[in-house]
């Protein structure tokens, strides 16, 4: 008895330990979340931890912390922290060497949608035959150990990429550029050997793009693939300071001829003495050490950004209110099929499986409604909606499907977003009935949620229910759909495909949602049904050119199931596809109108195809915390992009104003 | 010349063919999985934003397939294997090209080792004299208030009792950092303040460690040491007066201690394959992650060489066991 009584006691000590460190406090106010059970919200009410109100830290390591931002490393800890070389295989450069470091010759800014000249000074200067281009260089700048930045560099680099084929733009350099040269100090020409009118964008940054080698450290390395260029030497404002060994935090120190950078130039002085990217291996930690202010930037999944926004005194998001997110990054996300393989290489298979889908519980279910749906291959966000999504409306209205016995049917849907926007209402957020706003918020449109016409669809391809209503496929064998994703729950594939996995169920298929970290092969090398990868390569971010986008679903880069694709995962191409892009190829990607009306006709195609299903744009779920830094690029003030992962967050740093505290 | 015949050549037999079958299944396995490293390779490029060409993605495919000496067949790549093995070369990491893999597993060793050697140690030491004491004094109030003490902790799930750990510690008292294995800034060298630092960043994953392992020692020990202290040869020592000092060390402790040290022995080789869940939960460095993301993006390389490590310290700590169990065991000597 004696020892079910202590039993008993200390059963109870360990739960108040627990209850302690997880419980609630009671002067927090509650967050309620929302769970969709079987296509049900459930809405549960959340208690966070209490917030400690002592002190932050003055020192953060040996950092003046009221000097230092922190930002959270997105690809987190880096498995090569004494390597910097970013030319050959992966080096985690967002550990700071793209954003503080280096200076690319553009970058996107997708909040503006401009282009900002880095070390060149001007666009890119095409021949009419698109086989010879001529770069202007800015001039003035410097390397961070103070030598001149030149022509001489970019010759070298492009030299050297070539005469060795350890790195990672061997093969593209060696098939395009016949000869670079430089005519002076702050020109150079690239001659190529077929015409290519996108031939630039290769030194493009959009979280990534060839960089320029300082010649002056390359030209004495005997072998530079194996080089591992530290410490490195960048013309980005910042220069290395210190590295964990162990690949958890990289420290960058502000130049003092941090005017000889083009940041330094075109903005002005950045405001952090030191920035810091360190990495956790869990989400949850992130949150502590925000709240703890010990993180001033990070990314965090849906359920995270609630937790912190409700516990932190001074966390803010990228918008203030609903939705919170970030809805301006260029990229659509949704679902693929395998179109190499049956029933998926049937485009009205495709369209029945997309008309089965509920968008606004789909949308629901992923993301509680917070992001906006697009009824085509790019975002409803940034430039893309005056382009082309506006411009093809009438075309979407009228798009009619075939579904046999002299039925048809036009599935295009313009209310849908005022069908989500009523979702958001009732999950009690303040929406205004500003059509501008919900336009922004939720879309200009998606597709019906019309399961009789999906059966008719199916029915019309020889598929057929069961005596339970389940699908059966045309060889009368039960219809088993598996939707593979990353492991990763907060991850947008992962929300895609367990979304779409409910959808299809309830329509009365067997899907089931299968997450695998190894979906990267599986999906190259062909080997699924369906998956939560994005339905198209994301645009550049800035103007209408949609080359990035098309050019993936040309069918020379089409390979047999089991062999790894060049192309995109669904496999699919058509000649009609082809022969836009021969134009695309053919136009200067300046030219807004011709581009615009080639990418119309390609996104005209994919909707008819549709090889996979567009559904809303990627979203972010930004958190800073304003106890030490505040003018944060907010939806308020979106004078740049918001992510600090991004190269251009180098542009940010001049703008962010310390709190002195 | 018999110990040698009978039981030191056999066993050096069967450290080879462990050592020569582990590789060998090390090296097939993964080569079995869909993992494939060159996919992961250019889907890591492309997913982080890079844009690759794809007219140049078959060349870049060739190219990767002749860097990572995955060409030829797999009998080729096998015999390529070993004979790098014997010049001492794990070969570089595929993923974090082109690090070499002894590179790699020679920064992560030192956190994982002086964790886990120092957790595992400790656990032992402290789980087992408690145990002992406990087991032999098991009607003794505070043996039975342990008892319970260890009933409660032992069923924890280990993950729920780090975060429990490091929630109170971390960041409700905040005595010890959330994250990472040295503060922000701070240069290794072999200075005090390093040391102290690093020190104060191990002490929530070690304590983790060592109250779960040391309490699973705990209860074994007391269980076995219970069951030795109703043999008949304890209580014979009883009836004929022996001091309680030596029956507890001599008679007791030491037979209960036999599976002891045999467990010992294997925690000890098992340090090498990382503790993945505590390096997450705390964010510290080691062996574990590095496994888990080798295993991921089929780094082929990577995790034959963290195997390797841990095949050979497994199968040494077992023929280091076996080699010292007649000094423990009189038995084994007399046979």
């Amino acid at each position: 008895m004696r020892g079910k009584i202590i039993f008993l006691v200390a059963s109870l000590l360990a739960t108040l330990i627990l209850l302690v460190a997880c419980g609630p406090a009671p002067t927090v106010t509650p967050i309620e979340v929302t769970r969709i059970v079987q296509g049900t919200p459930i809405v549960v009410t959340a208690t966070p931890v209490p917030v400690p109100k002592e002190k932050a830290p003055d020192v953060l390591g040996i950092l003046p912390r009221r000097e230092t931002l922190i930002a959270a490393q997105l690809t987190g800890r880096v498995g090569s922290p004494d390597d910097f070389n970013e030319w050959v295989g992966w080096k985690w450069r967002d550990r700071g060497m793209q954003q503080l470091m280096n200076e690319p010759l553009w970058s996107v800014d997708f909040a503006t949608g401009k282009i900002i000249n880095g070390l060149a000074d001007g666009d890119p200067i095409y021949s009419e035959d698109f086989k010879k281009v001529t770069i202007p260089l800015r001039k003035g700048v410097a390397w961070s150990d103070g030598v001149p930045f030149t022509a001489a560099d970019v010759v070298f680099t492009v030299e050297t990429l070539i005469k060795f084929e350890g790195f990672n733009a061997h093969s593209f350099f060696a098939e395009n550029v016949e000869r670079v040269y430089a005519p002076d100090d702050y020109t150079v020409v690239f001659e190529l050997k077929q015409p290519n009118s996108r031939f630039h964008t290769t030194f493009l940054d959009r979280w990534g793009s060839t960089w320029i080698m300082p010649k002056h450290i390359f030209e004495k390395v005997e072998d530079p693939v194996k080089f591992p260029f530290n410490p490195p030497v960048g013309t980005g404002p910042y220069k290395l300071h210190s590295y964990d060994p162990a690949g958890y935090w990289t420290v960058w120190e502000k130049r003092e001829d941090w005017d000889k950078s083009p940041t330094g130039i075109l903005f002005g002085e950045p405001k952090p003495k030191y920035i810091v990217f360190q990495a956790f291996a869990h989400e949850g930690a992130k949150i502590l050490a925000q709240l703890t202010h010990q993180l001033d930037a990070v990314d965090l999944s849906a359920e995270g950004l609630k937790a912190a926004l409700a516990q932190g005194e001074t966390n803010r998001a990228y918008q203030r209110t609903f939705p919170w997110v970030v809805n301006n990054d260029p990229c659509i996300t949704g679902l693929t099929f395998n179109t190499a393989k049956p029933p998926y290489d049937n485009p009205e298979v495709r369209w029945a499986l997309l008309l089965a889908i509920d968008i606004v519980e789909y949308e629901a279910q992923a993301v509680d409604g917070m992001a906006t749906m697009s009824p085509v291959h790019v975002p409803s966000l940034g430039p893309y909606p005056d382009y082309y999504i506006k411009p093809m409306q009438e075309w979407l209205k009228e798009f009619t499907l075939d579904l046999g016995n002299g039925e048809t049917f036009k599935p295009y849907d313009p209310e849908a977003p005022l069908r989500l926007a009523e979702y958001a209402k009732s999950r009690g957020y303040v929406i205004p009935d500003d059509p501008a706003f919900i336009a922004q918020a939720f879309g200009l449109g998606w597709y019906k949620y019309a399961p009789d016409v999906a059966e008719k669809l199916l029915i019309k391809n020889g598929f057929s229910r069961d005596a339970e209503g389940k699908w059966r496929l045309p060889n009368g064998q039960p219809w088993r759909i598996e939707v593979i994703s990353r492991s990763d729950m907060s991850h947008l594939e992962f929300k895609n495909a367990a979304a779409a996995v409910q959808q299809w169920k309830k329509f009365g298929i067997d899907a089931v949602h299968v997450p695998s970290d190894n979906v990267s092969a599986l999906t190259q090398n062909g080997e699924y049904d369906v998956s939560g990868n994005w339905p198209a390569f994301e645009p550049w971010g800035a103007g209408p050119d949609l080359y990035r986008v098309l050019d993936v679903f040309n069918s020379a880069y089409v390979r047999p199931i089991g062999e790894l694709t060049q192309g995109h995962t669904s496999r699919w191409s058509s000649p009609e596809m082809d022969d836009v892009l021969k134009r695309l190829r053919e136009t200067d990607p300046t030219k807004t109108e011709q581009v615009v009306a080639i990418g119309t006709e390609g996104l005209k195609i994919l909707v008819r195809e549709m090889p996979g299903i567009p559904t809303f744009g990627y979203i972010g779920f930004v958190s800073w915390d304003e106890y030490y830094w505040t003018n944060w690029p907010g939806a308020e003030n979106p004078y740049t992009q918001p992510y600090t992962h991004w190269g251009p967050f180098k542009y940010m740093t001049p703008f962010l104003q310390p709190t002195g505290r | 010349m018999a110990f040698l015949r009978r039981y030191l050549i056999p066993r050096l037999i069967q450290y080879v063919l462990v050592i020569f079958f582990g590789v060998t299944a090390v090296f097939l396995v993964p080569r079995l999985a869909p993992t494939d490293p060159i996919a992961s390779t250019i889907a890591q490029i492309r997913s982080q934003g890079s844009y690759l060409d794809p007219a140049t993605v078959d060349q870049f495919i060739e190219d990767l397939t002749e860097l990572y000496g995955l060409k030829g067949s797999l009998w080729e790549q096998y015999i390529a294997l070993w004979r790098r093995l014997f010049r001492g070369d794990l070969g570089v990491s595929f993923f974090q090209f082109p690090t070499p893999v002894i590179v790699l597993i020679g920064r992560a060793l030192p956190w994982t080792v002086g964790l886990l050697l120092t957790t595992t140690v400790l656990g032992w030491l402290i789980g087992n004299i408690v145990g002992g004491l406990a087991g032999y004094f098991s009607r003794q109030k505070w043996s039975r208030a342990l008892d319970v003490v260890a009933m409660v902790i032992r069923p924890l799930p280990y993950y729920i009792f780090a975060l429990a750990l490091l929630l109170l510690l971390g960041y409700l008292v905040r005595w010890f950092p959330i994250a990472g294995g040295a503060s922000i800034g701070m240069r290794p060298s072999w200075t005090w303040t390093y040391v102290r630092d690093v020190l104060r960043h191990s002490f929530l994953p070690a304590l983790s460690l060592v109250i779960l392992g040391g309490t699973l020692w705990f209860q074994t020990m007391k269980l076995v040491v219970q069951n030795v202290n109703a043999e008949n040869f304890v209580q014979y020592a009883k009836l004929g007066g022996v001091k309680e000092g030596k029956i507890v060390f001599r008679y007791v402790i030491r037979n209960a201690l036999l599976p002891q040290i045999t467990g010992l022995g294997l925690a000890l080789g098992q340090i090498f394959s990382g503790a993945l869940i505590t390096e997450i939960v705390f964010s510290y460095p080691g062996l574990g992650m590095l496994l888990y993301n080798a295993v991921i993006t089929g780094d082929y390389n990577l995790i034959m060489g963290i195997t390797l490590l841990s095949i050979v310290a497994i199968t040494t700590a077992i023929l280091i066991i076996d080699l010292l169990y007649p000094l423990f065991d009189p038995r084994v000597r007399y046979r």
